[in-house]
């Protein structure tokens, strides 16, 4: 694998290291430049306004992100407000590499028009249909892309527009806190010490 | 005391490159007895109060890190090819930053054993490789590790790993509290008859000296410690360097060449403020700790006519013989909530099979921890397998990150020529200088070495009664963070780049410290050994300074 390409264990491998964002085909080094967004919605005031997204592409860019991580008992992409991040942060801090994400949509939004003439966009079509369309072609940079944004918009920071109410960090359990003190969990609440090992197991 | 500040027309008793896990200390050790220096380093100076629990930015936007914009790299496999640039992810990366990589590691700091510097002489030579033994041994370096565990502070229980080398002196405080990876890879190595132990690492897990204790927060591997209780050198050396009132720490200097006179002693640095202005210091001798991966490439970019293929470099081998500890990665769910975003990243390690041992087949060893890694994004961007990346079934697994962990294996890279940093002839970073090239392919027993430690850790967990285990893939290696071996130590000027002190074989007033000393990879987690050689290194140049011996 190549680093253009970095795989989830390069990921780990790294431990320590930050990953450029091209997961996206895009690069994101303005990304913390967003201060005054971060003020903003740390207030608890995300801005649902559209910044750069059209309506139909707002529409095809939530659709899909609500397949990668679907509603239903509970909340998922929709609810968490991924397609905010993703319009918010191709707005400011990321807008010189906008129009390398928007081109992946649009030729996103072309490849569909043409294998659906009777649809008029993704978001049209029911659940199971968006599902199957999207099984075929997540092997491409834009689906790749779609996916980071959506965890990212998921469980960022709610500062950058997505994880609203931190309804992302509640899906997978995640509390941001500065202190915590034993037990953390339940395995190691009645953990009786270290037993040490007899002098014989010392070779 | 308060600082040094040094005049720009001002001779310095030494330059330190880098103020990292090595720097740091080399820094903290000169001026301590006596000496005036003046540590350049490339990053910016953070305080605890800059850091923040922001992953996107710090793992995925390079905050901390060497940027793949500005300091770009191009890498390849093999000689053969045309090296890429890499434009997501460096190929080696580092902190860039006053205290380098010590800020955002995860601290493990267990020693190196005693096999680790004579192992070509116990299992002899590998075909196609540069396996030498050390200069020095285990016994030799033990007081600088000691010095490490008390003056840096290491947590740990001294006595607790059947397998750890003789200690002269137990640990200044207890290990960190166990979490609950720590107690499910300890039940189930037990259960295998295996000797897991309390992980000693660079965290005070109570108050030591000046600062406080661990706070659990969390956000540690990868980022920089809020609680200043990571034992990094921008919270223990540094601040003690400058104590004496003879250290200047100058951080955004990016240090661009070193220059040598016809009598070839090393004259000074030349180096770019953070306004890219150029800049001539002058010094009576040069320590270089940039970095396994930074050292070789001033190194390289100090070449002139005198020395055409760059400094120090006789040998031809500096930039040569890159390790960067091989890693492999099982993930397990468990029944109950473990909590993992929560404290350190390691609470409990096994080296049963550290040794090399030849029935397996190939050489190499290492030992396996639990823990997390990364997360929340980072968890759910990669550790679903590639059937349950997106839709319901991802969904329900990202449910369940709080009854997740991970066992991450470390272990042996041999050294091989071929692994190597140089610089590339067509790429230039943001000053004009050359990029740094990377040539890097995992010899095939690291390769196996890391499948074959996976495989202990995967039935570590399934024993300790994991729901569900599953594998990362082992493949060759394209990113390392263990940079090691580039200007290797030894005794002979035609096979190593430093003798035992760390000068340089062609250049007497020239140092090199850092990872790039290092001869053989160790088992990973090598910043110990590092700082371990670090403080003998400073002993012996200071003794070297007040004889007139450089």
């Amino acid at each position: 694998m190549r680093n253009n390409d970095t795989t989830r264990r390069d990921f780990q491998r790294a431990s320590g290291g930050a990953l450029g964002a091209a997961w996206l085909g895009i690069q994101w080094s303005d990304l913390a430049a967003a201060a005054e967004h971060a003020h903003e919605a740390a207030a608890g005031t995300i801005d649902h306004q559209f910044k750069v997204l059209t309506p139909a592409q707002a529409r095809d860019v939530a659709a899909i992100a609500a397949q990668i991580v679907p509603s239903g008992d509970t909340p998922g992409a929709r609810e968490a407000g991924v397609v905010y991040f993703i319009d918010h942060v191709s707005a400011g801090i990321y807008a010189r590499n906008a129009p390398e994400f928007l081109a992946g949509l649009t030729a996103f939004q072309q490849e569909f028009a043409k294998s659906h003439p009777g649809s008029d966009q993704f978001a049209d079509l029911d659940a199971a249909a968006q599902l199957a369309y999207l099984k075929s072609v997540e092997k491409t940079p834009f689906f790749g892309g779609m996916r980071f944004l959506t965890v990212a918009g998921l469980l960022a920071l709610p500062s950058y527009g997505g994880n609203e109410n931190k309804l992302g960090w509640k899906m997978v359990g995640f509390v941001d806190r500065h202190v915590w003190s034993p037990p953390f969990g339940y395995y190691d609440q009645d953990y009786p010490g270290f037993e040490p090992y007899p002098k014989a197991a010392r070779s | 005391m308060s600082a040094r500040k040094f005049g720009p027309k001002e001779t310095v008793d030494f330059v330190v490159v880098g103020s990292g896990a090595a720097g740091g200390v080399v820094a903290r050790e000169l001026s301590q007895a006596g000496f005036e220096v003046l540590v350049l380093e490339q990053g910016p100076r953070y305080t605890a109060a800059d850091f923040k629990h922001d992953e996107l930015d710090y793992w995925f936007n390079s905050a901390l890190t060497n940027n793949p914009q500005a300091n770009p790299q191009t890498f390849r496999k093999t000689a053969s090819e045309k090296a890429e640039q890499v434009t997501a992810v460096p190929a080696l990366i580092y902190a860039r930053m006053v205290g380098g990589s010590s800020n955002h590691f995860t601290g493990n700091y267990w020693r190196l054993h005693e096999v680790d510097f004579k192992e070509r002489s116990l299992l002899g030579p590998i075909e196609g490789t540069s396996f030498a033994d050390w200069p020095i041994d285990y016994a030799e370096l033990e007081p600088y590790y000691t010095k490490v565990d008390w003056e840096v502070g290491v947590s740990g229980l001294a006595g607790a790993s059947p397998f750890d080398p003789p200690r002269s002196k137990p640990y200044p405080m207890p290990p960190l509290p166990v979490k609950s990876s720590g107690v499910l890879l300890e039940r189930g190595a037990r259960k295998l008859g295996l000797h897991p132990f309390p992980a000693p690492m660079a965290i005070a897990s109570e108050p030591y000296r000046d600062r406080p204790a661990c706070a659990h927060c969390g956000f540690c591997i990868g980022f920089g410690c809020e609680m200043r209780a990571k034992s990094s050198p921008l919270y223990t050396m540094i601040p003690e360097a400058e104590a004496t009132g003879r250290c200047e720490v100058r951080s955004e200097s990016y240090v661009s060449r070193i220059e040598v006179d016809e009598r070839d002693r090393v004259t000074g640095v030349a180096y770019f403020d953070k306004d890219k202005r150029e800049h001539f210091q002058k010094a009576r001798a040069v320590v270089v700790s940039a970095n396994g991966a930074e050292t070789a490439r001033l190194l390289l970019m100090s070449a002139n006519g005198r020395h055409p293929d760059g400094l120090a470099n006789s040998s031809g081998l500096v930039g040569r013989n890159l390790m960067f500890n091989t890693y492999a990665q099982v993930n397990a769910i468990f029944e109950h909530e473990l909590n993992e975003y929560k404290s350190v990243q390691v609470t409990r390690i096994v080296h049963d099979f550290y040794q090399s041992d030849p029935k397996r087949g190939f050489y190499g060893g290492g030992g396996f921890d639990g823990r997390i890694g990364p997360n929340p994004i980072g968890w759910a961007m990669f550790e679903p397998p590639p059937d349950r990346a997106w839709g319901a079934e991802f969904k329900s697994l990202i449910e369940k990150m709080p009854r997740a962990m991970i066992s991450a294996t470390h272990g042996t890279s041999l050294p091989l020529e071929s692994n190597r940093v140089d610089l590339d002839p067509e790429l230039k970073d943001a000053w004009g200088l050359p990029a740094m090239r990377v040539t890097y392919r995992d010899h095939p027993d690291d390769l196996a070495n890391a499948r074959f430690l996976q495989d202990r850790a995967t039935e570590v967990l399934q024993a300790a009664g994991a729901q569900e285990v599953w594998k990362d893939p082992v493949e060759e290696s394209t990113i390392g963070v263990h940079l090691l071996g580039t200007c290797r130590m030894g005794d002979d000027p035609k096979s190593s780049v430093v003798d035992r002190y760390h000068r340089t074989h062609d250049i007497r007033n020239l140092f090199v410290c850092d990872g790039s000393s290092l001869v053989t990879s160790g088992r990973g987690q090598p910043t110990m050994t590092i700082q371990a050689l670090a403080f003998r290194a400073g002993d012996h140049i200071a003794r070297f300074a007040k004889r007139g011996e450089i």
